[in-house]
């Protein structure tokens, strides 16, 4: 999921017709005391970052002028709210709020899920956990999408008054349809205010919205998640971002022997197998079906060989069934010629049949340590001979320190 | 006999003239698959590997009847091709793109419901019934090396596994109905228990087996309906991904479903609530076709 941040999230609602307070990023001090002039008089500063509890954390202040806009701004930037560093604050203008409540849409299944409550301004997890019943919830058909007579029917079972129920229901039909537009995953207000006089306003606002819509979306594609502190996740993902061949996903983990699978369920299998064994493995891993590309696939393999943890690698894969062995085989070449890795000291198990097979094996033949497993090979077997072989270099490495 | 295919199903291509729609329809044609047609709107009156390719799936239904699509369309098509699909009157779309957007997803998925059609995948490697038909890449160049005919049923997450699941029953001297790649998504057009209880009307299906993963609520609908008694016959379950639990939970490991989001759909707990359900749980392939033979099958 794509988090966007509060401006681009509050941008795209009242793009959408919706009532937002008017407000503006800003990424400097001065940027934060130049917002009264396109809004003066009471505003707060909010640390932008995509979490709850600012309020709490004292990462959301009043300040009104264009001197005490700057001074809240020049104190929250470069600090960390929440774990999230802060490199943007949010200036709005002050709404004096006479009550608050609770709405948000989830995607996570069939179809999106409305959630709502009279009781906003709070965390959703702790009302959840203290008064679930005051929270109402449903599913749109997402062939019909959100009727305004269903919206207010949500609105009086969670039991906001009457007169407060056609605009209640309007913003929520809004708020659908602006929601499934951006190809939301999430959509949070909270609150969803009513000003003194009487008016909505959508105040806090956060949007997730879907990574792979972001062909709809190109403005949206680089609020990216920041990119992982390991240096060889970080190549990874970066590798993964450079082209839209496929995907491919390196997660470090604190086992000794590498892993490298396609992905889905045989990548699940063989993990669940190498432990079965006693074997721990170094990381999980992601690599693409599609063999006209074979760059990410050599990302991914160049981490697990930069890992100083590996001391033996599978290469476990099903019985190929529409790419082609070779191009993987090849691609295992490269880097370890390229790494210079002396493979007699890296045991590696090959399980991979399939087209291209005869030149796969004529790829690796002579090569000290490597184990291209006879074709009919289980996986299972594949996963205990690595265990067994990196437990024994194990040994004399451990014999030297 | 067989599941949603049989000898008889005529099949159109939709995306016909890309790459891998080109090499799967050489491969099926070969199998034997009734592939009568193509669509690539701008591309009509094209062939490939000599099926005639149509601009729209109106103009192939005009032509020939059609039982099935198989959609190669990138993910952003794919909700029009497959509403295109629906509209024409197609009752099985099998879906190969992996990345669909949720919003396309559930759209096309509510939408085959309600026209009471059969959709596989999103995200799929396709289904076959040995001997009689195969839909999408399935079995790449070999499909007869992997699947031989026999009384099998067979559903899995993924593709891969559904092979390595072929490939053990024809060890053990068994073969397979009809084995489908139900999708690795979090959200699928059909879900398990449907395979499973298509499956349970096949006079010529003896046995089930599946392949799970962490993530949904797959697996605990089939031990639902297995334990009210409207699946009776033997159902094989092989559920990897338990290694999961030793991370922390949302944490996503390959296939989209395959996240956890909460206790109830861990790998453990599903292998739990299947077995009580009366499910015949194993940890390795090696495992499914001797339970089989002690079962009689």
């Amino acid at each position: 999921m794509i988090r966007l941040d509060e401006a681009r999230t509050k941008q795209w609602l009242r793009q959408a017709g919706l009532p937002v307070p008017t407000g503006a990023a800003a990424v400097s001090a001065e940027a934060a005391g130049a917002t009264v002039s396109s809004f003066a008089g009471p505003a707060v500063v909010k640390a932008m970052v995509p979490t709850g509890r600012r309020g709490k954390a004292g990462a959301v202040r009043l300040a009104d002028d264009a001197r005490a806009r700057a001074q809240v701004a020049r104190e929250l930037l470069g600090t960390q709210v929440n774990g999230f560093p802060v490199d943007a604050v949010y200036v709005e203008e002050c709404i004096s709020i006479k009550a608050e409540y609770y709405f948000a849409l989830v995607l996570d299944g069939a179809a999106p899920r409305l959630l709502l409550s009279r009781q906003g301004g709070v965390e959703i997890e702790s009302l959840s956990r203290d008064t679930p019943e005051a929270i109402v919830q449903a599913f749109v058909d997402p062939l019909e999408g959100l009727a305004p007579w269903a919206a207010s029917e949500l609105w009086l079972q969670a039991g906001v008054a009457s007169s407060e129920v056609p605009m209640l229901a309007a913003i929520s039909c809004l708020l659908y349809d602006a929601f499934c537009r951006a190809d939301g995953l999430m959509l949070e207000i909270n609150p969803l205010a009513i000003d003194a006089s009487g008016q909505a306003q959508i105040v806090g606002a956060m949007m997730g919205v879907d990574p792979h819509a972001m062909f709809r979306h190109p403005d949206w594609a680089q609020s990216r998640d920041p990119l992982p502190g390991n240096p060889r996740e970080r190549a990874v993902e970066l590798a993964n971002r450079r082209s839209p061949n496929g995907e491919c996903q390196y997660i470090e983990l604190d086992g000794d022997i590498g892993l490298l699978v396609g992905g889905g369920g045989a990548g699940l299998y063989q993990h669940d197998l190498l432990l079965s064994f006693g074997g721990a493995p170094a990381n999980h891993c992601v690599t693409p079906p599609l063999s006209a590309d074979n760059s990410k696939l050599k990302a991914v393999l160049t981490a697990i060989l930069s890992n100083p943890s590996v001391r033996g690698l599978l290469v476990g894969f099903n019985f190929a069934q529409m790419a082609r062995t070779d191009v993987r085989v090849r691609t295992l070449v490269e880097v370890l010629d390229e790494m210079e890795v002396d493979t007699s000291r890296l045991p590696i198990v090959i399980r991979l049949f399939g087209a291209g097979e005869e030149q796969s094996r004529a790829m690796v033949e002579g090569r000290a340590n490597i184990h291209y497993m006879p074709r009919g090979t289980t996986l299972r077997e594949a996963a205990q001979r690595i265990v067994e072989l990196t437990a024994a270099a194990r040994q004399p490495n451990e014999a030297a320190a | 006999m067989s599941i949603l295919v049989n000898a008889s199903t005529q099949v159109i291509v939709q995306g016909i003239t890309g790459v891998q729609a080109a090499f799967d329809t050489q491969w099926c044609l070969q199998y034997g698959t009734r592939i009568v047609g193509g669509v690539t709107p701008g591309r009509g009156g094209e062939r490939v590997h000599g099926v005639e390719v149509f601009d729209t799936v109106r103009r192939a239904t005009a032509r020939h009847r059609v039982d099935a699509s198989v959609l190669y369309v990138p993910p952003a098509a794919v909700k029009d091709a497959a509403l295109e699909a629906l509209d024409a009157g197609i009752r099985l779309l099998v879906v190969t793109a992996e990345y669909v957007p949720q919003h396309d997803v559930v759209t096309i998925v509510a939408a085959a419901r309600r026209a009471g059609a059969h959709l596989v995948g999103c995200n799929t490697n396709g289904l076959i019934a040995p001997g009689l038909c195969k839909l999408g890449g399935i079995g790449g160049m070999s499909p007869a090396e992997i699947y031989v005919p026999g009384r099998v049923g067979v559903v899995s997450r993924s593709g891969g596994m559904l092979a390595e699941i072929g490939l053990a029953l024809k060890a053990g001297g068994q073969g397979v109905s009809t084995a489908v790649g139900m999708g690795g998504d979090g959200t699928t057009g059909m879900e398990m228990k449907d395979y499973l209880l298509l499956f349970e009307r096949d006079p010529e299906t003896d046995a089930t087996v599946l392949f799970g993963e962490p993530g949904t609520n797959n697996e605990q609908q089939v031990a639902e309906r297995v334990a009210s008694g409207s699946i009776r016959k033997p159902v094989v379950a092989l559920i990897a991904g338990q290694f999961q639990e030793r991370y922390p939970a949302g944490m996503s490991f390959g296939h989209a479903a395959a996240m956890i989001t909460d206790d109830t759909k861990t790998a453990s707990a599903k292998r739990q609530m299947l077995r009580s359900a009366g499910v015949h749980v194993v940890d390795s392939l090696e495992e499914i076709s001797p339970l089989l033979k002690r079962l009689g099958l």
